[in-house]
């Protein structure tokens, strides 16, 4: 129940963005526009190998080919590619040897979104509160990494992609691309030309990564877009937690972040992937700014028996585009996809999972609970497929959509294709309104209408939080109610 | 783009393929080289499936109606009529018809399609519209040629309180789409969209279902069930739309299908778009083999393997047939199920 208390607290005391701050910080642009310059440029500023450059320079030339999707049950005004920088980074003569050489001003901002980079800090913490090692993204580039060298004690690789290329890039030119290919669709083409920076994982054989890895994207420039990339290989028998967290100012002009995130789990192999999305949503009211966030997230369960857990709480962003999908190829292997999405004031999400299921006897899981309010429209998309040679394949989806208000929408739209007679689907939806009667109760018994309707909400998405790690389980319940702030009455 | 405007302008570009989202699982284009010519009308000369209920009969054969292709049934009147769309050619045939029910007039349709020729390709459009008070059940059998092709559109218009209810039972074709489209007002109106395939050998089958709620206090009940073995295909595409306002709705849409071979396949669509906030909407999707444990407990009780399997498969059909709710037709459509599936234990 304290938890549910810190829900209600919260929507008293909180103003609807809190993250809405711009941290006024001396940043280096490349050009506007995007050309074949652009990508060189960027590819000079991370200093890269050669191979790399000629691997975005393809990206590019194949970029320029493609079509900007519309499938999605989403509008917005064309986006003008060659109206925005794909580039920023915090001006610094060279990388921070410690956080002292830091921008204070960084620093504050990472203070203020709650994120702790100072390991010492963290190690001053509580006694038994979990310890978590942070990458910290600020617009196009990484600022710190913490904990790396504990991490480094037990062969794990936890650093900056940028780094990796240059320290491994035998790690990354064999993954790289291998799970979401260049060319996979329209947003994930642009990221692999114009990526700036993300975080790199590698865990050895056999370890247990001994604490949770988090990345915190922080998009702080206007008229910029942030395209992050995240590799994460997990080696036969290893597991890893990596939990990332996005945030950004509130400006009046609609902002760009195309991610891409791979995973590859090897034999026996356990990645759980946790996101809080909290970018600028945009006005609730005029539905002015905000991001537009058009992310490819894909796992590969390369390895027979390997289990990749994708968890998402789906707050911010003007417009999601984002189905985090497991390709099932190893025998054995299973997927997890719990989703909460919430959309309210003007905010449209086309958001779902995909689960192929390739190799025998492959296991998947879909929980997603979508909850509309204001004028938004969410809808819940996805697909569960098995291959002729998938024999003993089996998934469970429940989608469940929630109405708050009279102008809001909400979809369900799921794709199921079977083909063998030995996989068994089960997929189950419902929509419906906030019940009358449980407000009425939760009334009755001393709550005002936003506490009782945070209350309801918070039980309605339970399944889903519960598979957060701690901390982020607090952060996202505290943010469902935020998230609903006026959203009846 | 669709198979009638394709086969009258001879355009094989106008065929829907999988490139459009709603044909994604039914391409006709990559399917069809070549329109055949049309041929001309004949007489057939034997029984529709539902000839043992008697009543008027209307005939299409290759395309050309053997009298109006309009129907209507007055006020207050109780009228059984059979539709049977026959091409007994291998050719390309177009067909249309308009089917008005009257406010408080009562219409069961039979209809059947019976492609006689391998090869033919037919295009049925059904312009259905009941009104205030009407009710109407339409019950269809679909029982055309392996190497056939019928695309059936019917666009239902109802009136407020009117009642509608459809059976579709198909054992497919080359390729088969028995679309259904309904414009619901609410306002007290009934929709219940049931249908079965059961698909052997390489035959496909595409239900797809589109209802739309424009109006307060409407109700949709749905049931596709399905049945596939050797290579089929079975293909649901069931959309539920609730338009802004349209309050107080209730739709169920359920589809299950049995896969009996390691061959065949079941893509469904269930979807469900919703602008109004006092709905209650559920759909419930499963798709799988016969319960292990169901045949080894019947099996037990002394039964063969493959009686087990009959028993299980017909009575998970039956659950579609008992809605019917014409006597006549309910068990003339339970015969001819249960015929199509026999062998569907081996």
């Amino acid at each position: 129940m304290a938890a549910v208390k810190e829900t209600v607290d919260q929507v008293g005391a909180l103003e609807a963005y809190k993250h809405g701050f711009i941290t006024d910080i001396a940043q280096d642009f490349a050009p506007k526009g995007l050309s074949e310059a652009t990508v060189r440029f960027i590819s000079a500023k991370k200093e890269e190998p050669e191979w790399m450059l000629q691997w975005r320079l393809e990206a590019f030339e194949r970029w320029l080919a493609l079509e900007e999707p519309d499938w999605a049950k989403v509008s917005f005004p064309k986006i003008d590619y060659q109206d925005a920088y794909y580039y920023a980074a915090p001006s610094q003569k060279e990388g921070p040897k410690s956080l002292d050489e830091v921008d204070p001003e960084l620093l504050a901002t990472y203070a203020k979104l709650g994120i702790p980079l100072k390991e010492q800090e963290v190690l001053a913490g509580v006694e038994g509160a979990s310890r978590y090692a942070v990458d910290a993204v600020f617009d196009s580039v990484s600022v710190v990494t913490t904990f790396k060298k504990e991490l480094a004690a037990v062969g794990v690789i936890f650093c900056p992609i940028s780094e990796a290329i240059r320290e491994h890039p035998e790690l990354v030119r064999k993954y790289l691309g291998s799970v979401v290919p260049v060319s996979d669709n329209y947003f994930a083409c642009l990221n692999s030309a114009v990526f700036s920076d993300g975080s790199f994982v590698y865990v050895p054989p056999g370890v247990k990564c001994p604490m949770e890895l988090s990345t915190y994207f922080r998009i702080n420039a206007a008229e910029s877009g942030q395209f992050e990339r995240t590799l994460i290989i997990v080696d036969k028998g290893a597991q890893v937690s990596y939990l990332e967290g996005c945030t950004a100012p509130m400006r009046d002009e609609n902002q760009l972040h195309a991610a891409v995130v791979e995973l590859v789990a090897l034999e026996d192999a356990t990645i759980k992937y946790s996101t809080v999305q909290n970018w600028y949503p945009g006005d609730p009211v005029t539905g002015k700014g905000g991001i537009y966030n058009f992310v490819t997230k894909r796992a590969d369960c390369r390895g027979d028996r390997s289990k990749v857990s994708w968890t998402q709480v789906e707050t911010g962003s003007a417009i999601t585009w984002k189905y985090p999908s497991c390709v099932l190829r190893g025998e054995g292997s299973s997927g997890e996809f719990y989703s909460i999405a919430i959309t309210n004031g003007h905010q449209q999400a086309d958001t779902g999972t995909k689960m192929i299921h390739l190799g025998a006897n492959t296991k998947s899981r879909i929980i997603s609970k979508g909850i509309s309010a204001g004028k938004s429209s969410n809808t819940y998309r996805g697909l569960v497929s098995a291959h002729p040679k998938a024999k003993g394949a089996r998934n469970f989806t429940q989608c469940d959509s929630l109405l708050i208000g009279k102008d809001c929408a909400a979809h369900t739209v799921p794709y199921i294709e079977a083909r063998n007679g030995q996989a068994v689907f089960e997929h189950e939806a419902t929509t419906t309104r906030l019940s009358e009667d449980q407000l009425f109760y939760a009334m009755q018994r001393g709550l005002n209408q936003e506490e009782a309707v945070a209350l309801l909400v918070n039980g309605f998405v339970r399944d889903v939080l519960q598979t957060l790690p701690m901390e982020f389980a607090v952060e996202a319940q505290k943010l469902v109610a935020i998230s609903l702030e006026g959203s009846v009455g | 783009m669709s198979l009638s405007t394709a086969l009258k302008t001879g355009d094989v570009t106008l065929l829907p393929s999988r490139r459009d989202e709603n044909w994604r699982w039914t391409d006709l284009r990559a399917l069809i080289r070549d329109l055949p010519a049309g041929a001309d009308a004949e007489t057939v000369g034997y029984d529709g499936p539902f000839a043992a209920l008697g009543g008027q009969e209307r005939v299409w054969v290759n395309g050309h109606a053997g009298g109006d292709s309009q129907i209507t049934v007055e006020a207050g009147d109780r009228v059984a009529v059979g539709f049977r769309f026959i091409s007994t050619r291998p050719s390309g045939n177009a067909s249309r018809v308009s089917v008005r029910v009257r406010p408080g007039g009562r219409l069961v349709l039979l209809e059947s399609y019976e492609a006689a020729a391998d090869g033919a390709i037919a295009a049925v459009d059904l312009d259905i519209e009941v009104q205030d008070g009407g009710r109407m059940e339409r019950i269809v059998l679909a029982a055309d040629q392996a190497q056939s092709i019928t695309v059936s559109i019917a666009e239902v218009t109802l009136g407020a309180a009117a009642a509608y209810a459809q059976t579709l039972l198909t054992t497919g074709a080359r390729r088969q789409r028995l679309e259904t489209r309904v414009a619901h007002p609410g306002a007290d109106a009934s929709v219940r969209l049931d249908g079965a395939y059961l698909l052997a050998d390489q035959r496909h089958a595409d239900l797809t279902t589109i209802v739309t709620h424009g109006g307060v206090d409407g109700a949709t009940s749905q049931l596709t069930k399905g049945v596939v073995r050797d290579q089929a295909r079975g293909v649901f595409q069931g959309r539920i739309v609730v338009e802004p306002g349209a309050d107080r709705t209730d739709a169920r849409m359920g589809h299950h299908a049995l896969i009996l071979s390691d061959r065949a396949e079941v893509d469904a669509k269930p979807e469900l778009l919703i602008f109004a906030d006092d709905v209650q909407c559920a759909h419930g999707n499963t798709i799988g083999a016969l319960d292990k444990e169901a045949i080894f407990y019947a099996m037990q009780r002394g039964m063969s393997v493959d009686q087990a399997r009959a028993m299980l498969t017909t009575a998970f059909v039956g659950e579609v047939i008992d809605r019917i709710e014409d006597d006549g037709a309910r068990e003339i459509a339970r015969g001819w199920a249960s015929r199509q599936l026999e062998g569907a234990g081996d």
